[in-house]
């Protein structure tokens, strides 16, 4: 039975509708031609829309921070490459990945792992990619929520479709947070932290969330979905967040390009989710050993739904389950909770 | 090997869940000495861990490297589905119930968000495919999905607790055939 046919009477709202392919192809003709200036009558030819349209679109695209120039009579150019998470522009850094193919892009969308969930729900392949300028609800953990500023920041999730146990899925989530890791210290030269399972830090200060939803029955996956938010060109955090979250811009003091950066994430994913099919969750383990300082030796405050205590990190267990040694010698195993950085 | 593992999985009632946190050390003690295989026994629980690699070609899983197989064996006598670590009250389950348990270790959420209405409430009719629970492992939500249609007349764990694998979280009166 296909994944999905069961589910056909969950009374869930209609998918939102994607961004018109339309755009995603004006978008490509005008970054592959930059600062050359193109007419509104050829645009609406080659994309096949009529004139007007071409000029609403080309609204909708400065309303996402595109600089495009000119006016419907003297025609459009922008002047460097769109860092718009566009299908077109965001495939061409993905060749050889499975996560060129199915690439859903949206201005404006509720949150990226909603419309994820669904789309594994209706039998979308493994390797499709959620993406969207503007998140209106992003969500975090346990119902937080995921500041999500217009086009300042990566709000992707991504539908994986693992044939493993759901025992050994849990690893799933070291393996999205070692991707970001990566990708973020590629991307600002910094030397980046990973606090257990899967936030990366800059400067002790939360840069990437990760959260991972999936669907299983007792012995089978049916989906998993890895939603990941970066903060990169955000020059500030409003008020409530401002202790514990920073951008990558406010830590290297330049703008970073989102589209090359979410290509960066995508192909390091595939690596390392690649090694983990293949390998298994060891490696994963050992990558996380050497660019984690949370791994041992860190005094960590560790909040869960039962407990509360102070105490020392003391390695993962093969699953990647964090080791905890309280002040009195015990070992506690953190399956799940919250890990704080303890004075 | 093969018929040991279905004999044991047929019986839905009788199987309790072996505790993964044991089976991890297991795993790590297998490690550390370059076991392939772990036989433990003690009372009524019988482990036996194989890793999945030094199987003949055609492993269930490709993530074969990190693939224990393990197998529970329980004599006749166990007859409690319920683990006493789940704390419920111990009367036997009616054997026309349907148990749903979890597939991993991690933490029960019985609703979507803390303080949220609970997913699901005893006496609730549920198709199949309705999500009953989220089980949280390493900031993985995992949506438990009932796997019939019927009523759900117990949920064994409450919101916020551990849970091991296999471990029962809902028992479910299947309806008959629409």
């Amino acid at each position: 039975m296909a994944p999905g046919k069961s589910r056909a009477q969950k009374n869930r709202p209609s998918l939102p509708r994607r961004t018109d392919k339309r755009i995603d192809a004006l978008l490509s003709l005008l970054s592959e031609n930059t600062t050359i200036v193109i007419s509104g009558a050829q645009i609406a030819k080659e994309i096949g829309v009529r004139r007007q349209t071409v000029w609403r679109w080309i609204e909708t695209l400065r309303a996402a921070g595109v600089k495009v120039k000119g006016h419907p009579r003297t025609g459009y150019h922008i002047e460097r490459a769109a860092d718009v998470l566009a299908p077109k522009l965001l495939a061409r850094g993905l060749r050889g990945t499975p996560f060129a193919k199915h690439i859903f892009h949206f201005f404006k969308v509720d949150s990226t792992n909603t419309v994820a969930m669904r789309l594994g729900e209706e039998g979308e392949a493994h390797g499709t990619v959620v993406v969207a300028e503007e998140q209106t609800s992003g969500r975090g953990r346990a119902g937080h929520s995921w500041h999500s500023e217009k086009a300042a920041g990566i709000y992707v999730s991504i539908l994986l479709q693992p044939q493993i146990s759901p025992m050994l899925a849990p690893a799933l989530t070291l393996v999205a947070g070692l991707a970001a890791y990566d990708a973020i210290a590629e991307g600002s030269g910094l030397l980046p932290d990973i606090r257990w399972p899967n936030d990366v830090l800059l400067k002790g200060k939360k840069v990437c969330g990760i959260l991972t939803e999936m669907q299983t029955e007792p012995d089978r996956m049916h989906f998993a979905v890895v939603g990941i938010g970066i903060n990169v060109n955000q020059s500030k955090m409003p008020g409530e967040l401002a202790s514990i979250a920073t951008s990558m811009r406010m830590e290297t003091g330049r703008a970073h390009s989102r589209l090359e950066l979410l290509a960066r994430l995508l192909w390091h994913l595939d690596r390392y989710y690649n090694q983990f099919i293949a390998e298994g969750a060891a490696p994963i383990l050992r990558r996380f050993a050497e660019v984690s300082s949370y791994f041992e030796g860190k005094r960590v405050r560790i909040s869960t739904s039962t407990d509360n205590f102070v105490g020392t990190t003391a390695g993962l267990e093969p699953m990647g389950i964090l080791r905890v040694k309280r002040d009195d010698g015990k070992i506690e195993s953190v399956i799940s909770g919250t890990v704080a950085e303890a004075e | 090997m093969k018929r040991k593992a279905k004999k044991a999985g047929a019986n839905h009632s009788r199987d309790s869940a072996p505790d993964l946190r044991e089976v991890s050390k297991i795993l790590e003690f297998m490690e550390q000495h370059s076991l392939d295989e772990f036989e433990y026994e003690n009372g009524n629980v019988h482990i036996r861990l194989r890793k999945a690699q030094s199987h003949a070609a055609g492993a269930p899983f490709r993530a074969a490297h990190s693939v224990p197989e393990i197998v529970v064996a329980h004599p006749a006598t166990v007859s409690s589905a319920t683990p006493e670590q789940s704390g419920s009250t111990p009367e036997p389950i009616d054997e026309n119930l349907h148990v749903i348990k979890s597939p991993i270790v991690g933490t029960f959420y019985s609703s979507p968000t803390p303080g949220a209405d609970p997913f699901v409430r005893p006496g609730d009719h549920v198709d199949a495919g309705r999500v009953l629970c989220i089980i949280e492992a390493m900031k993985l939500m995992n949506e438990i999905e009932a796997d019939v249609a019927g009523e759900v007349m117990r949920v064994f764990v409450e919101n916020g607790q551990p849970v091991e694998y296999g471990e029962p979280l809902f028992a479910i009166h299947p309806s008959r055939k629409q």
